[in-house]
């Protein structure tokens, strides 16, 4: 995955966006346990920001499992 | 239209904004810029974030410059994302919301008790923000369905909702219609099969429109708000079965934005006065360079067809009421002459109330038109191709509505109609009328200029007033006049039409309204005055005159009428407060300059028996 840096980096400013409390170290292995704004409803809201910028659309299947930036940024490159 | 395309881009430091706006010596005007942007959903969030972290200070000033709204909310989806988007939009149009959230899906529950999350707060409205699938017919078949009217339950669940708030809250409410999702059974014959989704939704949109404009409550229109967005972009299935979020994210920006205008349009807030620029705007090309016969406009030319289009748009508007002015940089002889002599114009010299081309700069222009109407300064729109003409007046002038054009004339329509800005909740004759008074007002202030002094200015007016207690003519636009007058208004006080007509029936209250005429026209309604009767002594409740008849002493006529029925009920005693408000600074010695004498309590107290009658240059018929 080549562009897996700029995936990365694109998902770091959505993540400023979204989680504006901003008490967490952003990085790959970050999940949402680390996070205590990113609770069922601000998934959906961060999904949609994703999608809005990277031009794809997530299946309803995906929505419980995409809660690390690990498994995030993996379903975007395939979706890409 | 479908990113709010009549707004600006927020400034490149927004995020950085955001985090000083405590520190920030002016938040207030930098909260506005923000605000009028074209924020997402995440920035609209960050905002509000930074607003609710202000010191209480801070926070308090800040709520000053808007009028505050008590917002209850009930809904069949999940509500717990949207305050920072609904908060936004508010301010946007000048309304601080303070939203009162019930649980998910407890209309019903909540319109019934009395002391239910909603009731118990006393909101000033509430939204019921029903979808389809809030009704018993989301669940229904075409096998399980009945011939005939498809909508009768779901009408009866709504007026249950809406009396439940009229008995234990005394509220009323804002109702949807219900947007049409992309269903599809049999094609067309959909619109006429009995139990289909879709009829269904249509039966009840067809049916609700009326039983709310025969009642207190207001109408939403969220089917047509959602065919403009387009249904598949309105509903989202997947934020729907995975979260109960009934808008998508696109749908929810949109769908505040009008709401927080139909709430501007009940407080009276919406623009009065669409200001329009002429070259490149209504229409294309220079006057003062090409000429009559170079400029682009009317048939033949697609580009001129796209300008006609403006000017019919504009047309419209006056006649619902909406005042139109001219502002361009110009010789006024050239800027006239399309006005006068070019077959296309649509417009003409007598639709435009104020007419100014010059060389001044757009800010103070734009400050004559206002001053010259009697309006607020935040009652126009003004329209121009021009980037930085736009700019300069947003920087100087924010509570101008200043929409961002497309460069494409053929979407300067589009583009405003979508913007809103003309919100109205009643359209009455007045209405119809107003534009025309106003071009009729900036005749009488061309003749106060050449008059030698106030009194022969208004002899010379020949004014005529008709005055009476309302009636089922008069009660509509006296509503109107109570809800949106905010300059010449004592204290402020609004009412819903059930109560005015209250008010009239009690033998507690004396009501007057009167209406205003003169050799240039009829101004229509123009002042109302409520008191509370008392043996004795009456009391002003209200007392409000429209600014279009500022300056006629059409307020000592109605002191006079007041004090000859108050003496006629043997009262010997008139009171009456002045509570200050933002707008209303103008009449701060109105009750000193008639007579009244300042009590200890802060009041103002007249003594009827030493009356001196101020007979004002206006006739009674």
């Amino acid at each position: 995955m080549q562009n897996n840096t700029d995936i990365l980096a694109r998902l770091d400013e959505i993540f400023e966006d979204t989680f504006i409390d901003g008490d967490y170290e952003f990085s790959v292995e970050l999940s949402s346990d680390d996070v205590e704004e990113w609770d069922s409803l601000a998934q959906i809201r961060l999904l949609t920001a994703i999608e809005k910028e990277f031009g794809i659309k997530f299946d309803i299947a995906q929505i419980e499992d995409l809660k690390s930036v690990r498994a995030l940024s993996e379903a975007i490159a395939q979706k890409q | 239209m479908q990113d709010l395309d009549w707004l600006p881009l927020p400034p490149d430091n927004f995020k950085e904004l955001c985090k000083d706006l405590e520190s920030n010596q002016e938040t207030a005007p930098i909260v506005k810029r923000l605000a009028d942007s074209r924020l997402s959903q995440n920035q609209c969030n960050r905002l509000y974030r930074s607003i609710v972290k202000l010191s209480d200070d801070k926070l308090q000033q800040l709520q000053q410059g808007f009028d505050k709204v008590k917002l209850g909310i009930v809904s069949n989806g999940t509500t717990d994302l949207m305050v920072p988007g609904l908060f936004i939009s508010a301010l946007r149009r000048g309304i601080w919301i303070e939203p009162v959230i019930a649980d998910f899906d407890q209309a019903l529950q909540e319109s019934q008790l009395p002391d239910s999350t909603i009731n118990a707060a006393r909101p000033d409205l509430v939204l019921l923000m029903l979808d389809y699938r809030a009704f018993s017919f989301a669940s229904q078949t075409v096998a399980g369905c009945a011939e005939g009217f498809n909508a009768e339950d779901a009408i009866q669940y709504i007026d249950q909702i809406r009396q439940g708030f009229a008995r234990h809250g005394q509220v009323n409410c804002i109702v949807p219609t219900l947007a049409v999702p992309p269903v599809n059974l049999l094609g067309s014959l959909d619109r006429r099969l009995t139990g289909s989704l879709k009829k269904q939704i249509h039966d009840f949109n067809h049916a609700i429109t009326p039983l709310i404009a025969q009642s207190d409550d207001y109408l939403l229109d969220v089917e047509t708000i959602a065919a403009e967005l387009g249904t598949h972009n309105w509903f989202d299935e997947r934020q729907w079965l995975s979260s109960r979020l009934a808008l998508s994210d696109q749908a929810e920006l949109f769908y505040f934005e009008r709401l927080a205008a139909l709430l501007a349009g009940i407080r009276g807030k919406s623009k009065k006065c669409l200001v329009l620029d002429l070259d490149n705007t209504l229409w294309g090309g220079v006057i003062g360079d090409d000429g009559m016969e170079g400029i682009i406009l009317g048939q033949g030319h697609p580009q001129g067809e796209a300008h006609a289009q403006l000017q019919r748009y504009a047309k419209e508007l006056k006649a619902c009421g909406i005042i139109l002015a001219v502002c361009s940089k110009n010789d006024e002889i050239n800027a006239l002459q399309p006005f006068k002599d070019h077959l296309d114009m649509v417009l003409r010299e007598e639709d435009i109330a104020v007419f100014v081309a010059n060389w001044n700069d757009k800010v103070s222009n734009l400050q004559h038109i206002a001053r010259t109407l009697n309006i607020g300064i935040d009652s126009l729109v003004f329209v121009d191709d021009n980037p930085a003409e736009r700019e300069i007046v947003r920087m100087n002038l924010p509570q101008v509505a200043v929409p961002e054009l497309p460069s494409d004339p053929a979407l300067y329509v589009r583009t405003l109609m979508a913007a809103n800005y003309f919100e109205t909740v009643n359209f009455t004759e007045e209405d119809k009328l107003r534009a025309e008074q106003y071009r009729q007002n900036s005749q009488r202030q061309k003749l106060m200029e050449s008059a030698t002094d106030l009194d022969s200015y208004l002899e010379s007016l020949e004014m005529v007033a008709v005055m009476g207690s309302f009636d089922e003519m008069s009660y509509k636009r006296v509503t109107q006049l109570i809800n949106k007058t905010n300059q010449f208004n004592l204290t402020t006080q609004r009412y819903t039409e059930a109560q005015v007509l209250e008010f009239e029936r009690s033998s507690q209250y004396f009501c007057l309204q009167a209406r205003l005429m003169d050799k240039f026209g009829d101004n229509g309604i123009v002042s109302v005055v409520i008191c509370k009767k008392t043996p004795g002594q009456w009391e002003i409740d209200t007392w409000l005159m429209s600014c279009r008849v500022i300056k006629r002493r059409l307020e000592d006529l109605m002191c006079d009428e007041i004090v000859r029925q108050a003496l006629a009920d043997n009262a010997t005693k008139l009171t009456g407060q002045y509570i200050p408000s933002a707008k209303n600074a103008l009449v701060a010695d109105l009750y000193p300059s008639l007579g009244f004498a300042q009590q200890d309590s802060g009041s103002w107290e007249l003594d009827l028996t030493r009356y001196n009658f101020k007979s004002p240059p206006i006739s009674i018929e």
